[in-house]
């Protein structure tokens, strides 16, 4: 009822304000996951130089989507000639430069 | 007391909006379109952004030089007798061996990552026992110990045994002790892997002694790498050298806006704004024309009119934009990109608990809304002005 008397431009301003409410506790949300994640930064770091590691493990199907940075442009298509690259992941990964 | 020009405006805004409510049911299916397409859009930027990022944070901790034996095209065994030629190059600190590759475990259908090397060799080595949830990392002397990553733990359903087996290549079976376990939230790193000594990762891949996967070469002045891998290029010409920055930069573009998926998302949401701008832009409805014409005869100017239609499309597009970035900072933190997994890692059986958590830069937001708002503006308010334009008794069909 209180709404049917508000002129339109306050009722979408209220509207606007909760959304950005949302965004402000995402915000502040964050903030604290990024200081979580300054901790585990450190052990990710330390796990990089300890080991040599040169690639992030997120794809394992493929071993150019496991170690992009390793492989070379001709590895998906090495299996037999005339092969081609039929890895989904293959779709979200680009060719690493070369 | 507001001023009359933004009371004026307030007011064409109110009519906007009462516009828009008269034709709810329209206006909530482009808004749900339209978010929808930015959810898709931001969603890909925020993750990429993320990997990006968290890539480019730990790379810079890879070795300066990675040296790989090609052979027609593919890689094979690197010879350990190069250490003596790369000794010979001035300014290398260290050269490591390292054997490292794939373990298809044929009864879970899963890649394993096994990685053999001396610990005690690498610079930087003193602290990985920090990376550990429970137990040490194995010792030179100690055999058949290994360090185990999350999803291997899971995938090995070892419960609470602390041993396995692994084939050889000849089939006989080659027994292992878990002597520690990576932290969950090294998971980006390590889930897949399983570390052990040179000797074991030797004798488990059946590679001779003599050779390795690859050489890790470290070096004394990290300004000097492009200069001794060029060295290294000519002392050893059959092998491959891999330095640093050209990691580095591989991350920087491997997930791009070019990749397939990246570029199915791009057109997706291009498809959506022609089909949108061609139906706006192949002319008004006729009770679109007829609103135009009535307010004219009320006299309305032409300029009023645009106001109305751009305060329309400013309210939809900018809810769209807001809800859409929200609802994709929301699926790719909270929901840890869970639409996008399928295609993120495809076939993969082991799979890293991700942790992203992007961060939009102003530029990020401006690429969305270049992608979105701006075509929809335009789409909507040009044929509103060619409308608006047309004297009002033509378009009430006088």
């Amino acid at each position: 009822m209180i709404v049917k008397t508000m002129r339109p431009a306050l009722v979408f301003s209220i509207l606007l304000c909760l959304l950005l409410t949302v965004n402000g506790v995402l915000v502040l949300d964050s903030r604290l996951r990024g200081q979580d994640e300054k901790a585990s930064l450190a052990r990710l770091e330390t796990l990089t130089s300890g080991l040599g590691l040169t690639d992030l493990a997120v794809a394992t199907e493929a071993r150019y989507t496991r170690h992009p940075a390793v492989s070379d442009m001709m590895a998906p298509f090495m299996d037999h000639p005339g092969a081609i690259e039929h890895f989904p992941t293959g779709t979200f990964w680009l060719p690493p430069p070369r | 007391m507001i001023p009359k020009n933004i009371e004026k405006q307030l007011n064409i805004l109110d009519y906007a909006l009462s516009s828009l409510w008269r034709r709810r049911l329209k206006s909530l299916s482009v808004l749900l379109v339209f978010a929808a397409v930015i959810f898709l859009l931001a969603s890909f930027q925020m993750v990429t952004q993320a990997l990006t990022a968290k890539a480019k944070q730990l790379l810079v901790h890879t070795p300066e030089i990675t040296l790989q034996q090609m052979s027609a095209g593919r890689q094979e065994a690197i010879a350990l007798t190069y250490s003596h030629q790369l000794a010979e190059i001035f300014g290398i600190r260290k050269v490591v061996p390292r054997i490292w590759g794939y373990y298809f475990d044929e009864v879970r259908l899963a890649n394993y990552t096994i990685i053999g090397m001396d610990l005690s060799e690498i610079p930087g080595n003193a602290l990985l026992d920090t990376t550990l949830l429970s137990g040490t990392m194995p010792e030179k002397a100690e055999q058949g110990k290994v360090v185990v990553g999350q999803s291997i733990t899971k995938s090995l359903e070892l419960g609470g045994r602390l041993t396995f087996s692994l084939f050889r290549p000849d089939l006989s079976l080659k027994s292992f002790e878990i002597s520690g376990e990576f932290a969950p939230d090294t998971d980006i790193l390590s889930h897949d892997l399983i570390v052990m000594n040179l000797a074991d990762a030797r004798d488990l891949f059946s590679i001779p002694t003599g050779l390795a996967t690859d050489l890790c070469v470290y070096v004394t002045n990290p300004q000097e790498i492009e200069t001794i891998a060029k060295k290294i290029s000519a002392a050893l010409p059959g092998v491959r050298v891999l330095t640093r920055p050209q990691i580095q930069k591989t991350y920087q573009v491997v997930f791009g806006w070019r990749s397939g998926f990246g570029s199915i998302c791009l057109l997706a949401a291009l498809a959506a704004f022609a089909i949108l701008a061609w139906d706006k832009a192949s002319g008004l409805s006729p009770e679109e024309k007829r609103e135009i014409a009535i307010l004219k005869v009320l006299g309305w100017e032409t300029g009023d009119i645009l106001a109305v239609r751009f305060w329309e499309s400013v309210s939809v597009s900018g809810l769209a934009c807001l809800v859409g970035i929200t609802a994709a900072y929301i699926h790719v933190v909270y929901f840890a990109a869970s639409l996008f997994r399928p295609v993120l890692m495809g076939w993969s059986v082991l799979r890293p608990e991700l942790q992203l958590l992007p961060r939009l830069a102003a530029g990020d937001i401006l690429l969305i809304l270049a992608f979105t708002v701006i075509p929809y503006l335009a789409a909507t308010v040009i044929p509103a002005w060619r409308n608006a334009t047309v004297p009002a008794d033509a378009a009430l069909g006088g």
